[in-house]
């Protein structure tokens, strides 16, 4: 049960930070299904430049630019230039998968995977018995995941940024009205979703691994986006959602590795899944909430005339 | 073209603007409007539907950057479509459409349109509640500051508006067609509200539709026409009524056709539409219906009155057949048509003006051809061919349109393009053909500049004397009592009185508001 508890923090944590990258983007009225792309962007450059640096500060901090950079990016084609949301957004995610891909080989000469010795640092280790395995050998981006959570629920719900953020987002004519461009809120979230996906994809990488795999997001940008509807667009439901999610996961990973011998593995794997669609199915039920920053999108989808 | 005017004014105009002109796309909404408004006034601005009263509006207010011309305001030049810059300078603005975000609380909102660069960047929930707490004073107190704006209802979203808008201390308020959604008591409160804030030296700017409402609360009057200023501002008392008329329409304005249906033989006194115990579920915004009996006879107009989001929608929706009836039936010229999919009606002669005219009565992206021929394609002519000519059914919708005189550039371009008068002239170009037998007209009138009005309403009187049935629903009293042969009020869901010529404003008043059962 420790066990599981523990792997469920070490599972759910990337979820979260990368959901409540979501939530941001949501908030400002993007539906965005680049979550995934900007996740494996982040993981990458985060091993790539601590291996080469030996600093994963150094790592991290170049994770967070390149995709905010990629953020900015995203933003010029879904606002000036007027593409598709959903479109851009899973080219973006294309581009994360394959981009990085291709880069493991190009600069790495790799193909599969990158291991690096340089991790992030974890803050209590060694515990093996007692409920102190739940909290043993989380890096420190675990233990920072509900600061950053409750910063997150400050910033949306409890400042004057928030306000304009959600006015762009559910009703950009009132934005416009108080003297806020829309746009130009529309990147300040995906600035901030993309910092947090950065760290969601380092959490991956060098807090609970060593290494860089290719695709090693598996889904899990797609799972948060899951997360934050499920989480009714709220900071701290997203981050339940996530912990849920994760705790889904956990038990996939310790039933395969205590019960494969009686349940066919592939029954277990599907595990995760079926709760997603049971969660799915349950956040429906707070769908009133989830209409809220339709405005903001269809002003994307259709821009003023 | 301009008059030159403005009466000598001490000091600073307070609101000035010199050869503003914008156009959009090869619409020209306003060309050199220049105007001098005195400080302390109510400045009434009146025209037709696309006369650019809403385009000049927000020149002032800094939301659109003008092609050419500039604005001062207090003296002050402001830099074009600057809103920070316009506000910072003491000019508000209440708009058309409300502007407030539906999910957020009063406080919220309130503090949006407040915050300031330099505030400080958080808040606490009984931080915000003790700042507006004075300001709402007059709409309900501190009790008011944590409901959600989509929980309004419309008059207090409208006082908000103007609260919201004094809050940042303005000398000068713009509001944009306030009255468009307003029972008459609340128009009147509005009015008062205004002179009171003129007591305190507020500029007022306010575009109205309505000669009556100009009369009653300014003191100067202007005119746009074809986006341009015809006329003032003028002391009201000035100028004649007739005078302001001609100036709102123009000259040798040609007349509307009279519209013509086909009586059926033998229809008269014949009831077309029956409504028998009809009972609805309740919508998000509007109570359900509650055992509704009604009936339209050949030849009469009934007028339904009542107050916004007493079941009006549900009323209109579930005559249309959009929404599903829980109890009771409904008859169509002698056929129970309860559970009969709309198209059926439809070929049944029900005709619909619709409550909210660009989200149910055009789409909104299709060609003006295609919007204007729907009944035509759902129509059970025999062919032999279950084909359509493309070019005859363009012909046809250009010559229905230019009938009604819709103005329109081609018939492919997107129905949304047109203005909301225009837009009205092709839903009713639509409807108001051959094969009508009951139109069901929710605020046919609403928005609709004073020429169209009058068009719309002899429009339906012609029906009437045609045999065909009316059933007139509308916010505006005068409107119902001018044109309905009876008018029944709803309350909560319910037909609660019934009143016949001559009527008693007082009395109807009394009903819609639940006071008399």
């Amino acid at each position: 049960m420790e066990q599981i508890l523990a792997t469920t923090l070490r599972s759910a944590a990337p979820l979260v930070l990368v959901a409540t990258a979501g939530v941001f983007a949501f908030r400002a009225g993007i539906f965005h299904l680049g979550l995934e792309g900007l996740m494996i962007t982040g993981a990458f450059t985060t091993v790539a430049v601590a291996e080469a640096t030996g600093s994963v500060e150094l790592g991290i901090l170049a994770a967070i630019g390149v995709c905010m950079a990629l953020s900015a990016v995203y933003w010029w084609v879904i606002g000036p230039l007027g593409a598709n949301v959903i479109i851009a957004g899973l080219g973006l995610t294309s581009i994360g998968l394959g981009g990085t891909a291709f880069a493991l080989g190009a600069i790495f000469d790799r193909r599969g995977s990158l291991f690096t010795d340089v991790v992030l640092p974890r803050p209590v280790s060694g515990i093996t018995s007692g409920p102190g395995v739940i909290v043993s050998e989380h890096s420190i981006l675990v233990w920072l995941t509900p600061l950053i959570v409750l910063a997150a629920w400050v910033v949306l719900r409890r400042s004057r940024f928030g306000l304009r953020l959600a006015a762009a987002g559910e009703y950009p004519f009132a934005a416009r009205t108080a003297g806020v461009n829309p746009s130009i809120m529309r990147l300040q979230a995906l600035l901030i979703a993309g910092a947090l996906c950065a760290l969601g994809g380092a959490e991956l990488s060098v807090g609970a691994l060593h290494n860089f795999t290719e695709n090693m997001t598996n889904g899990r940008g797609f799972i948060a986006f899951v997360a934050v509807i499920f989480g009714a667009w709220h900071p701290i439901g997203a981050a339940f959602a996530g912990l849920f999610f994760g705790f889904a996961d956990a038990i996939g990973i310790q039933s395969q590795i205590n019960i494969t011998e009686r349940v066919p593995r592939e029954f277990v794997l599907m595990i995760p899944f079926v709760l997603t669609i049971f969660a799915v199915w349950l956040g429906g039920l707070w769908r009133r909430r989830s209409l809220e920053a339709e405005a903001g999108y269809a002003e994307l989808r259709e821009p003023d005339y | 073209m301009t008059v030159p005017s403005s009466p000598a004014s001490a000091g600073v105009p307070a609101v000035r603007c010199r050869s503003l002109g914008v156009s959009f796309g090869s619409v020209r909404a306003l060309h050199r409007v220049s105007l001098d408004l005195a400080p302390g006034r109510i400045h009434a601005l009146v025209g037709q539907n696309g006369a650019g009263k809403t385009t000049l509006a927000k020149v002032l207010g800094g939301l659109q950057a003008p092609d050419t011309g500039d604005v001062h305001i207090a003296g002050r030049e402001i830099p074009p479509g600057d809103v920070r810059a316009a506000r910072a300078a003491g000019l508000a603005m209440v708009h058309q459409h409300f502007s407030l975000p539906p999910s957020f609380t009063v406080a919220e909102a309130l503090e949006l349109t407040a915050a300031r660069p330099g505030g400080r960047p958080l808040y606490r929930r009984n931080e915000l509640h003790r700042r507006w707490r004075d300001d709402v004073a007059e709409i309900g107190g501190e009790a008011v500051l944590s409901t959600r704006i989509r929980d309004l209802p419309v008059e207090t979203r409208q006082s908000l508006e103007i609260v919201r808008a004094m809050a940042a201390d303005a000398r000068i308020l713009m509001l944009d067609e306030p009255t468009a959604l307003l029972t008459p008591a609340a128009i009147d409160a509005l009015f008062e509200r205004l002179r009171r804030l003129r007591e305190d030296g507020v500029t007022i700017l306010v575009v109205l539709h309505k000669l009556r409402e100009v009369a009653a609360v300014a003191d100067t009057v202007s005119v746009l026409r074809d986006g341009e200023l015809v006329l003032g501002p003028n002391e009201m008392s000035e100028v004649s009524q007739g005078r302001l008329s001609d100036a709102i329409v123009g000259p040798a304005s040609q007349a509307d056709r009279a519209v013509g249906v086909e009586a059926a033989p033998g229809a008269e006194q014949q009831t077309l539409l029956e409504l028998a115990r009809v009972s609805s579920r309740a919508s998000a915004f509007e109570p359900g219906l509650g055992g509704i009996d009604l009936s339209v006879e050949a030849g009469e107009i009934v007028g339904i009155a009542g107050v916004e989001g007493n079941g009006q929608r549900s009323l209109v929706s579930v005559i249309a057949g959009l929404n599903a009836v829980t109890e009771g039936s409904v008859l169509l010229g002698g056929t129970d048509v309860t559970r009969a999919p709309p198209a059926r009606r439809r070929r049944r002669g029900l005709r619909l003006v619709p409550f909210d005219r660009n989200s149910e009565g055009i789409s909104r992206r299709a060609p003006l051809w295609l919007n204007q021929s729907a009944l035509r394609l759902i129509g059970r002519r025999r062919r032999r061919l279950p084909l359509i000519s493309l070019r005859q059914y363009k012909r046809q919708a250009a010559t229905e349109m230019d009938q009604w005189r819709v103005r329109y550039d081609a018939v492919t371009q997107p129905a949304e393009s047109l203005s909301g008068g225009n837009v009205q002239r092709l839903i009713l170009s639509r409807e108001l053909a051959p094969g009508l037998q009951v139109l069901v007209a929710a605020q046919p009138t609403r928005g609709l500049d004073f020429s169209a009005t009058s068009f719309v309403r002899r429009s339906l009187r012609g029906l009437r004397d045609a045999g065909a049935g009316v059933l007139l629903v509308s916010s505006d009293l005068d409107e119902l009592f001018e044109l309905s042969d009876r008018v029944l009020v709803i309350y909560g869901g319910r037909i609660v009185a019934g009143f016949e010529a001559p009527y008693e404003r007082r009395a109807v008043g009394d009903a819609m508001t639940g006071a008399r059962r």
